[in-house]
């Protein structure tokens, strides 16, 4: 998942970053609001964290922005973005949801909860409402990061996490290679479509060793979709 | 006295009262003096020719021939017109036919010399007379004319009246044009008192009519008062918010410093800290943020206030699919500070929806002079002791992430408006919480 961070305080922003990092995502950043706007709109991103004192283009702006699509060649953005607010005023926050925001964080907050926040907006923007994935008889609880399968807990790694989270929480849509790797790394020369279909294959093994659930489809040309119905 | 209206009016009055007064005073007295003066000058005339028509004796003194006289009254008795003729030493010599009995001889009068008298009833002229006759004596006579007074009198009555009538007259209009005028005048005032009540009242933001040149300099003085007012706390709020905002950030990266893995003890100790700085900030900022009631606030209309709340919540809290019933006249406003009012409901309606079951019902209402706010929810309540809920710091339960603010805040600015906060049970099973507020 890659999230965008717009925050103009230096070591905060790094912090930010550097806690998300470190939980998997892929951490984009801004230091004011132009910049912030840009990489929203030109990059792909699945959610972001918009400071609301910003220099250049106050939070409230960008995310007016964002949502009306002003400038931009995607059109208007319908991506989760959480606020953070040292104004823990609530005429602040009213505003900023007015905005187009969809949650908002007080500073100074805890680390624990600025991503549980996070892991709630991708959850509910790709339609999940709890904070387990279950999907047939697979359940993947996104605050621990552990799968199960049936009743068998399934050892994964990081990266393979990551590729499951992201076609699950898509659950029914299909995901270009292209996408996957977009959305898991940060940087470009890292992107080989060869990794993606290795974690694919991996995962298949993993979820499904006796080839009976068929979880993740392969289009050919198009990418991959999970096929198997959210609970 | 204390009225500018009874001022004005008294003075008017007074001065009115004393100018008509002496205006008909000052009248009487020059139609009397004009009406004494053509009476002499009548009679004057009379004696004039009452001597034109005197006739010598052979023996050389006067004589009036009684079918000669100048004015028949003279003629016939009791007609009110008497003539007679008095010697120097002789007493009367003479009376017209229409004289009297008892006529007192008068004082002699010099040659030449008029004397005019008003006496009880009547008017009388003396007048000196020398007369030689062929005898070349030259003879001593004085001449009395006497008139009743009665037609005169009569005629004074008469004018008095009219005069009377006619000043009282004038009396009545100029009172009546007097206040009128006053009334005009007054009325700029008047309509300065009503918009100035309005204004605390909240019914208006400013004085907005149009005042006479007199009147201006107060208005404009009194607007730039009221937005002063206001700038000056907006500007004072911002100033808080500013430091705030300085203050949080470095407090965050503070934080996100005090999570990293280093020594056990050393980590809690800094968390702690950190914890503590933020809740003195916030408790400090929010106390001096809290507006509190002012007399110059605008009035906020409450129910798109709540709307953009519940707005904002129901997106926060999208999971529960909270349900907000509001039952909130449109018309409700209440004097008070927008900034205070979304932090007290923000805080009550995010309780609810924390705390609550998923459904949350706001309902406000105006009693009397107060502003009644209740918010209720369905979840498990409030506890027997509601005492800690309302220090800062305290929460009913540790099963969410929260700051333990809520109420304290609440509570913080109700004082600061002078109201109270009950907490109780709701019908919807829940807590309610009962705030009042007055205006």
């Amino acid at each position: 998942m890659r999230v965008l961070v717009v925050e103009d305080d230096a070591a905060l922003r790094a912090q930010i970053c550097e806690s998300l990092r470190a939980e998997g995502y892929v951490a984009e950043s801004a230091a004011d609001g132009e910049e912030g706007l840009y990489r929203a709109q030109e990059y792909p991103i699945d959610i972001a964290v918009v400071d609301l004192g910003l220099p250049k283009l106050t939070g409230i702006e960008l995310i007016k922005k964002l949502r009306k699509g002003a400038g931009s060649s995607t059109g208007p953005s319908k991506v989760p973005v959480l606020i953070l607010t040292a104004r823990d005023g609530w005429q602040s926050k009213v505003e900023g949801l007015e905005a187009g925001a969809d949650d908002y964080l007080v500073k100074p907050f805890q680390t624990p909860e600025l991503l549980a926040r996070l892991r709630a907006l991708l959850r509910r923007a790709g339609g999940w409402a709890s904070a387990t994935l279950v999907s047939g008889p697979i359940e993947l609880d996104t605050t621990a990061k552990s799968l199960k399968v049936g009743e068998r807990a399934v050892e994964i790694t990081s990266y393979e996490y990551r590729v499951l989270e992201y076609l699950l929480t898509n659950a029914g849509k299909v995901i270009s290679k292209s996408e996957l790797s977009e959305h898991l790394y940060a940087e470009d020369h890292e992107r080989d479509s060869n990794v993606i279909e290795v974690f694919i294959r991996r995962l298949r093994a993993k979820i499904d060793p006796e080839n009976t659930l068929n979880p993740i489809a392969t289009l050919r040309g198009a990418g991959y979709r999970w096929d198997l119905p959210r609970a | 006295m204390n009225s500018l209206r009874t001022r004005l009016l008294l003075a008017t009055s007074l001065t009115l009262a004393f100018f008509l007064i002496l205006g008909g005073l000052s009248l009487d007295r020059a139609f009397e003096a004009s009406a004494e003066q053509s009476q002499q000058e009548r009679m004057q005339a009379l004696i004039y020719a009452l001597l034109g028509s005197a006739e010598p004796t052979p023996y050389g003194a006067l004589v009036f021939a009684n079918d000669k006289l100048p004015d028949d009254r003279l003629a016939h008795p009791q007609s009110g017109l008497e003539a007679a003729l008095f010697g120097d030493s002789a007493g009367l010599l003479w009376g017209s036919p229409s004289l009297s009995d008892n006529i007192p001889t008068p004082a002699t009068q010099e040659v030449g010399q008029w004397r005019f008298e008003q006496l009880a009833n009547r008017f009388v002229l003396l007048f000196g007379v020398s007369y030689t006759g062929d005898d070349h004596t030259p003879r001593h006579y004085t001449l009395m004319l006497t008139e009743e007074s009665a037609q005169y009198e009569s005629q004074l009555r008469a004018y008095r009246r009219t005069l009377l009538l006619w000043l009282g007259g004038a009396a009545a209009a100029l009172l009546l044009l007097q206040g009128t005028v006053m009334r005009w005048s007054l009325r700029p005032l008047r309509r300065l008192v009503r918009e100035l009540g309005d204004v605390e009242s909240g019914a208006r933001a400013r004085i907005e009519g149009d005042y006479p040149a007199e009147l201006k300099p107060l208005t404009e003085g009194l607007n730039a008062m009221i937005i002063n007012e206001r700038n000056q706390q907006s500007r004072y709020r911002n100033a808080l918010g500013d430091l705030a905002h300085t203050l949080k950030t470095p407090l965050a990266v503070l934080h996100g410093i005090a999570e990293r893995p280093q020594g056990m003890a050393q980590q809690q100790l800094l968390t702690e800290q950190v914890l503590r700085m933020r809740h003195i900030v916030d408790h400090q900022l929010q106390r001096a943020a809290t507006a509190g009631s002012r007399t110059l606030a605008e009035p906020v209309t409450l129910r798109p206030l709540v709307e953009k709340i519940t707005a904002a919540l129901a997106k926060v809290y999208h999971q529960r699919r909270v349900q907000f019933t509001l039952d909130i006249p449109a018309t409700l406003r209440l004097r008070a500070d927008a900034g205070d009012l979304y932090e007290l409901l923000g805080n009550l309606l995010d309780n609810a929806c924390k705390y609550g079951g998923g459904r949350v019902r706001l309902s406000a209402r105006r009693e009397q002079k107060q502003v009644l706010l209740m918010v209720e929810d369905d979840g498990a309540g409030f506890p027997n002791d509601t005492a800690p809920l309302l220090e800062r710091g305290t929460r009913a339960d540790t099963l969410q992430e929260g700051q333990g603010l809520g109420l304290g805040a609440v509570k913080d600015i109700v004082e600061a408006y002078g109201g109270a906060l009950r907490l109780e049970r709701s019908t919807l099973g829940g807590g309610c919480v009962r705030v009042t507020l007055p205006g």
